[in-house]
Parts: structure tokens; C-alpha cells; sequence
């Protein structure tokens, strides 16, 4: 009998030290098994590229951009060419040295109309990029950009190797080879992603020796997860989620102001959304605050006006956005819809809260006279099957600086402009933003492009969100930063060797 | 009919069941007059209270009062899936008749098909019908009145063989009646027990089919106050405020135990043995 007890006693501790080795973080299947390791491809794995690339610059404590591959950058007064000094001695996970032709490459191919990258909308506001050294780049752009690091700091705008990526501009590249603090070892999207500790990071010692990525499309089954150890962390609770963490030593709960938001979208292109009318008075329906309350918790959210400019953006700008019934059923008896409403929105647990916020809205559109039929989508696939597709659709996204999200979300031209948000004069205001070099100004410029959302825009952002995350007590290091801004590396799991 | 209701009476577990079913359906139709809120209206001042004195029990993530759901929650499900019973029982019943007393090659070959039929995973394939035809009750009616009449009929289409072996239906054919007035005259009379027996145990597992659909996202749709809706939007709060989900497996339970200890009554009432039946 001794044998078998010793042998199971060694599986077990060494099965529980491999454990303590591991990070092991819930994916969510947003793209139902179809993502990619490359950092742009619209169907990015982003728990994995966050931790296998490296970015020229990072958000700072302070929301401004802060050196990563880049130590330093400065501009021409006139802000059109950027130069960049190159962190030295960094080399990808297959020992190639990170140059700047890797900078040239990586920034170059996120205008490639075959990959038609969502990034592309954003990015094209480069010219080209010369390389004036192995550790220089400067980029050259199309018009002046006061802001462009922030474009940069971008979660997806990643460095990648040119030569293993044999330099093609127009081609996914799903090598996995970065200069992050994790390195690919299994690729199993459905499955468990396993990434390993990068011995040569130019960050330093990694917090712990393995990562895996781990697919669980459901948010209660992540919840449950988390909760039977099974997995180390967890994004985004939603507000009746967090009694179950808080309070409890096991774990930690932090809560951190974001600019992420769960909205709802209307085609601006499709009847009956492509009257501006209709489109307010939805918007105009909505008890934004009440809302919040009932589906965030009164501390999770702070409202906003159908513009995804958030609260700790520098460029927000504060509308008055009061439900107003009366004007509602105004502005839709003009329309031709007197006698009422009746629209289907597509809904699924894609995003904390996504149905909740359609079942409120529904409730609240109705003393407007608007019905709100509900369509329930899988959320495994939503992302390629129902949004973009229908008419009105529930949407999510991670915080972005106001240049940013304005361009990727309502530019005529952005692969993810979900609104079909179609303006020349809207366009060019973003153009005139980027432009203009008085702060002020440019801040006014930007206003009004949020005050054009509210008034005719195709998008129901009744809130940002606060993010709620809850991880294991033995974890250490987890700043209370946006998710995008987590430094894994600096993460460590008690019990590991480390 | 008073005399059926007696005999199913007389016996605590037919009793339970006879009770427990006229309970939920006068639940179903009083609704509107028992709910004390609307179970729709959203509190943003009353999210997942405790059951308390004005919520007997309690209130849900959108601050809606769960006893105002409760009751109004089989509401959907009973119509749906009482409706879609009767269907299963009409055609299943009918279909099983014919082929219990046709007998033959037409008998044989049907029934392969009817193998096929109940080999199917049908939940899976009931979802595949809806994600192409669409959630709701237009859809969800006729194909649970299509998958559960498929095992009616073969159940029923058993019971049928035996009894046209009978010197009656014998007689009947030596008479040269047709087929139709031998169904409806010699058979039917003879199986109207059964059929009414399996229509109330086909309605049992409809609801808790229904139910399924609800709480995969395919059943009743937000804001419907349904059973199996209830849980899936409040499971995840299990362990911190169980009410939610709860009290609608309380309802959903009680009235599928109240079906089928009723089936079993009107069963042993009427002279059959549920226990030696054939299962399908």
C-alpha cells in the first residue's frame, strides 16, 4: 500500500507546485475559437498579446504615455514628424535584436488593406517611417498629430518581428514571436493558450514561470471558476458578482475608473435608425443614472452622453442629457412614428451587463412609446455573427484616449465604425483636432464632436464603467490600473519559486 | 368525469398531485389579481432585497419583486407547453392508433422512422430549429407537439396492436368496415385512457423542456416573467441571494411532481400501470 500513497503524495505536490508556477487567466471566446496572435487581425486574442508583445509606449500612472520599447520621443513644432529612441539591447523570444526597422514594419503594415486591421482607420495618419538608426525611427505623418503617442499606446499596436514575419505588410503574421514578458509555447484558443516566462525580457525578472490562458466563454462559469481555483483571475464583475469576492480572504476585489463601456448600437444606414429622430429618441428615453444604479451598482459607473469620451479623458466634455419623455415622443411623432415604436435589438452576454442594460432600456423606452423586442444571441460568436450585422446590436469597448476612440468608432472609413456612421464634416473635425496645436482649441474641437454624437450619433452609451476585478489572495503585484495597463510580469503567485 | 376526480382523490399521492396541478393553474389565471406589484417594474432603490413583509420573496437584480414573477412566471410555459401537449397527444395518438392497427409494411417501415426520430438528441435539434426559425411560442409549439408526439405515437401505437388483436376489431373487419370507422369507433374508445395518461406526462416534461429552453436563452424572452428565465438571470447569484432562483425551481418543481404524481393517478384510475409501460 505504501507505494501507491508515496506516488500519489509526489503527483499531488508536484502537481501543486506546478500550480504555484502558473498565472492562469479566464479567455473569453469573444470570437468563438477564430482568434489570432496577431496583434491587429480584427480577430486579436488580446489575453495573449498582451503578455507575448511589447508596445513603443504604455499608459503612465498618470494616463500619459510612458516608455516601454521607446525611452524617449519628441516632435517638429509642427507635430507632423515623430522620432522615437529605441530601448537598447532588447531581442524577441527567437534571439532576433529589436531594431527599428521591427518599429517601421510593425507600424507600416497596420494600414494594409488586405489585413484590414481595425486599427487601420487610426493608424492611417502615417505617412511612412524612416529609420534613421538601428535604435531611431522617426514617423512621418500625413497631417500634424499633437497627440500621436497616444495612438501608439494603443493595446494592439504592437512590435513585431520583421524578419520572422518575412516582412510582409500584407500578411497576418501568427508567428507569436514578441519582445513581451511571456513567450508562446501552445496555441489552443478553444482550449488553454500556454505562454512561459521570456528569460531575456528587458523588463526583468518575470513574476512567474508559466501562463495559461484558459477558454471559458461564460461569465458565471468564470465566476464559479475563479471561485473553485480552478483559474487565478477575473475581469470585469458585475455588481451583484461582487458580494461573492468581497469580504472574502481568499480573495482581492478591485475597483478602478475606466473608460470602458457597454453600449448599445443603431445603423445609422438602416431603417428606421437612419432618422436622426428615432435615434434621439431612443437615447432620450433612457434614465441614464437610473440605469447605471440598476445595472452596475451605485458605484459602479458614471454617466455619460452617447459619446465614448470618458470621464478621465482629458478631452470630455460634460452635455446635459436629462430623459425627457415628452421631447421623445415629439421628436417620434415627427419621424411618422406617433402611434409608437416597435424595434428588435440583439442582445447576449458579451460584455458585464450587456442584457441587463437592454432589459432596462426596454423598460424605460416604453413610457416613450418605443417597444424594444429582445433577440438573444450566443454569446460564442457574437462578435462575427450579430454584431455589425443587425440593425440595433449591443456592443463593448476598453478605454481608449478621446483621439482614439472617435476615430476607430465614427471615422467613415474604420473597420470597427459599428454606427455606419457616415459624415464628411465629422471626419473632417477629426482631422482639424488632430491638427490644431492650442491645447484649448483642440479641446473645443473635440467637444463638438462629442455634442454631434448626442444629437444625431447611432450610439446608447449611457454610462462608463468602473472595472471590478477579483483575483486570488496569493496574487501580488496587480496594479490598480485598466486591464490593458496590467503588468503581468510584475505578478507574482505565492507559493512559486520565484 | 366526477367519478375519475374522486378515485384520483381518494389517494393522498393522487390528492397531492390533483391539487398541486388545480393550484398552479388557478395561480396561472388569478395572476393578475394575486401579484401585488407590476413583475416587470424596476426598482433601482430595491435591488435583491431579502424576502421581507413587501417582497414576500425578496427582489431580483433589477429590483423586481420575485413573488410578483413567481406567479406570474408559469403563466408562458403552461400555455406554451399545454397547448403544444395537446397537439403531441392529437397526432401522436392518432398516428399510433393507425399504425398499431394497420399493422404490416406500413407498420414496419413507419416505425424505423420513428426509431430515428427518438434516437435524435432533441433538445439539440430543437435549438438548431429555433436558431433558424426563431425564438418564440410560433416556433417552440409545433416542434414540441412535433418530438413528443413522435413518442406518443409509439408508445400508443403498442397499445394498439394489442387491442386490434381483439375479437372485437376482429369482428369489425370481418363485418368489412373500413378503416376509418374501426379507428374511430373500435380503437380510439379503447385508448382514450391511454392517451390522456400520456398527453399529462408529455405536458410534465414539456414544461421542464421549455424550462430548458428559457434558461439557455431560447424559451421566453426578457422582460417575460418565466421560470426558467428567472434562474438563468439570477444564477449566479446562488450563494448570495438564492431567492432568485429559488422559488422558481419551487414553482417549476412543484407543478411538474403535481403533473406527474396526477398521470399516475388518472393512470391507476382508469386501470393502467404506468410502471409496467413501455418507456420511451
Amino acid at each position: 500500500m505504501k507505494k501507491p500513497l508515496l506516488l500519489t503524495a509526489a503527483i499531488a505536490m508536484a502537481s501543486s507546485a506546478a500550480t504555484a508556477e502558473t498565472l492562469r487567466i479566464p479567455h473569453e471566446l469573444g470570437y468563438g475559437g477564430s482568434e489570432s496572435i496577431d496583434p491587429i487581425s480584427p480577430q486579436r486574442f488580446y489575453e495573449a498579446i498582451q503578455n507575448v508583445y511589447s508596445r513603443l509606449v504604455r499608459q503612465g500612472e498618470d494616463g500619459r504615455p510612458s516608455a516601454d520599447l521607446a525611452l524617449e520621443w519628441s516632435a517638429t513644432p509642427d507635430a507632423k514628424e515623430w522620432t522615437f529612441k529605441l530601448r537598447p539591447g532588447v531581442t524577441f523570444h527567437n534571439g532576433n535584436a529589436f531594431t527599428a526597422e521591427d518599429v517601421a514594419f510593425s507600424l507600416m503594415r497596420t494600414q494594409s488593406e488586405t489585413i484590414d486591421s481595425p486599427t487601420k482607420g487610426v493608424m492611417e495618419v502615417i505617412d511612412h517611417v524612416e529609420v534613421v538608426d538601428e535604435l531611431t525611427a522617426k514617423v512621418v505623418l500625413k497631417q500634424t498629430h499633437a497627440d500621436f503617442p497616444l495612438l501608439v499606446m494603443d493595446y494592439r499596436i504592437k512590435m513585431l518581428d520583421a524578419e520572422t514575419c518575412n516582412g510582409d505588410l500584407d500578411a497576418l503574421c501568427e508567428s507569436g514571436i514578441g519582445t513581451g514578458p511571456f513567450q508562446l509555447v501552445d496555441y489552443d484558443p478553444l482550449g488553454t493558450t500556454t505562454l512561459k516566462r521570456f528569460g531575456n525580457y528587458y523588463g526583468g525578472t518575470v513574476g512567474t514561470e508559466n501562463m495559461e490562458l484558459i477558454a471559458i466563454a461564460d461569465q458565471d462559469a468564470r465566476v464559479a471558476a475563479l471561485q473553485a481555483g480552478q483559474i487565478d483571475f477575473i475581469y470585469a464583475l458585475s455588481a451583484e458578482q461582487v458580494p461573492l469576492f468581497e469580504g472574502n480572504p481568499n480573495f482581492t476585489v478591485q475597483s478602478v475608473p475606466t473608460g470602458r463601456w457597454v453600449g448599445l448600437v443603431m445603423n445609422t444606414q438602416t431603417e428606421p435608425f437612419n432618422d436622426p429622430r428615432v435615434r434621439k429618441a431612443i437615447r432620450m428615453s433612457a434614465d441614464r443614472d437610473a440605469l447605471g444604479k440598476l445595472v452596475y451598482g451605485k458605484d459602479g459607473y458614471i454617466t455619460s452622453c452617447d459619446h465614448p469620451v470618458w470621464s478621465g479623458d482629458q478631452y470630455r466634455t460634460e452635455i446635459d442629457c436629462a430623459r425627457d419623455i415628452e421631447g421623445a415622443k415629439a421628436l417620434l411623432a415627427e419621424a411618422g412614428y406617433a402611434e409608437g415604436l416597435t424595434v428588435e435589438l440583439f442582445v447576449s452576454d458579451i460584455s458585464e451587463g450587456a442584457v441587463k442594460m437592454a432589459e432596462v432600456l426596454q423598460n424605460q423606452a416604453k413610457d416613450a412609446g418605443i417597444k424594444i423586442e429582445l433577440v438573444p444571441a450566443p454569446s460564442d460568436g457574437y462578435w462575427g455573427d450579430v454584431w455589425m450585422k443587425e440593425a440595433f446590436f449591443a456592443t463593448g469597448w476598453s478605454q481608449r484616449p478621446a483621439d482614439q476612440i472617435l476615430n476607430e468608432a465614427y471615422r467613415s472609413t474604420a473597420a470597427w465604425n459599428e454606427t455606419a456612421w457616415n459624415s464628411g464634416d465629422f471626419d473632417a473635425k477629426l482631422d482639424a483636432a488632430r491638427a490644431e496645436l492650442d491645447f484649448d482649441k483642440r479641446k473645443a474641437l473635440y467637444g463638438e464632436l462629442q455634442k454631434e454624437l448626442w444629437e444625431t450619433g447611432g450610439s446608447f452609451i449611457p454610462v462608463h464603467l468602473n472595472t471590478v476585478r477579483a483575483f486570488s489572495s496569493k496574487l501580488s503585484g496587480i496594479e490598480a490600473v485598466e486591464d490593458f495597463s496590467i503588468r503581468y510580469e510584475d505578478v507574482v503567485k505565492a507559493g512559486s519559486g520565484s | 368525469m366526477l367519478k375519475l376526480l374522486a378515485t384520483i382523490a381518494s389517494k393522498p399521492s393522487g390528492a397531492l398531485g390533483l391539487g398541486l396541478t388545480l393550484f398552479h393553474l388557478a395561480l396561472a389565471v388569478l395572476a393578475p389579481w394575486i401579484a401585488p406589484f407590476d413583475p416587470t417594474a424596476q426598482n433601482a432603490d430595491a435591488i435583491l432585497l431579502a424576502p421581507n413583509a413587501t417582497h414576500l420573496m425578496g427582489t431580483d437584480t433589477l429590483g423586481r419583486d420575485v413573488f410578483s414573477r413567481v406567479v406570474h412566471g408559469g403563466r408562458l410555459a403552461i400555455a406554451v407547453t399545454f397547448t403544444a401537449a395537446v397537439i403531441a397527444t392529437l397526432w401522436g395518438g392518432f398516428a399510433g392508433i393507425f399504425f398499431g392497427t394497420v399493422g404490416g409494411r406500413v407498420d414496419e417501415y413507419s416505425m424505423r422512422i420513428v426509431d430515428a426520430f427518438l434516437s435524435m438528441p432533441w433538445l439539440l435539434f430543437l435549438l438548431l430549429i429555433i436558431s433558424i426559425g426563431g425564438a418564440g411560442p410560433l416556433t417552440i409549439i409545433p416542434n414540441l407537439g412535433f418530438f413528443y408526439g413522435v413518442a406518443v405515437l409509439r408508445v400508443v401505437r403498442g397499445a394498439a396492436m394489442q387491442v386490434s388483436a381483439r375479437d372485437f376489431v376482429t369482428a369489425a373487419k370481418a363485418r368489412g368496415e373500413a378503416l376509418w370507422p374501426i379507428l374511430t369507433r373500435e380503437m380510439f374508445p379503447n385508448l382514450s385512457d391511454i392517451l390522456l395518461v400520456e398527453g399529462a406526462m408529455r405536458w410534465s416534461w414539456m414544461l421542464l423542456a421549455f424550462s430548458s429552453l428559457s434558461f439557455l436563452g431560447f424559451g421566453a424572452t426578457p422582460p417575460t416573467p418565466d421560470w426558467g428565465l428567472m434562474v438563468a438571470q439570477e444564477r449566479g447569484l446562488l450563494s448570495t441571494a438564492p431567492w432568485g432562483v429559488f422559488w422558481p425551481c419551487v414553482a417549476l418543481s412543484s407543478l411538474i411532481i403535481g403533473i406527474n404524481l396526477l398521470a399516475d393517478a388518472v393512470g391507476k384510475a382508469l386501470g393502467l400501470d404506468r410502471a409496467t409501460a413501455v418507456a420511451v
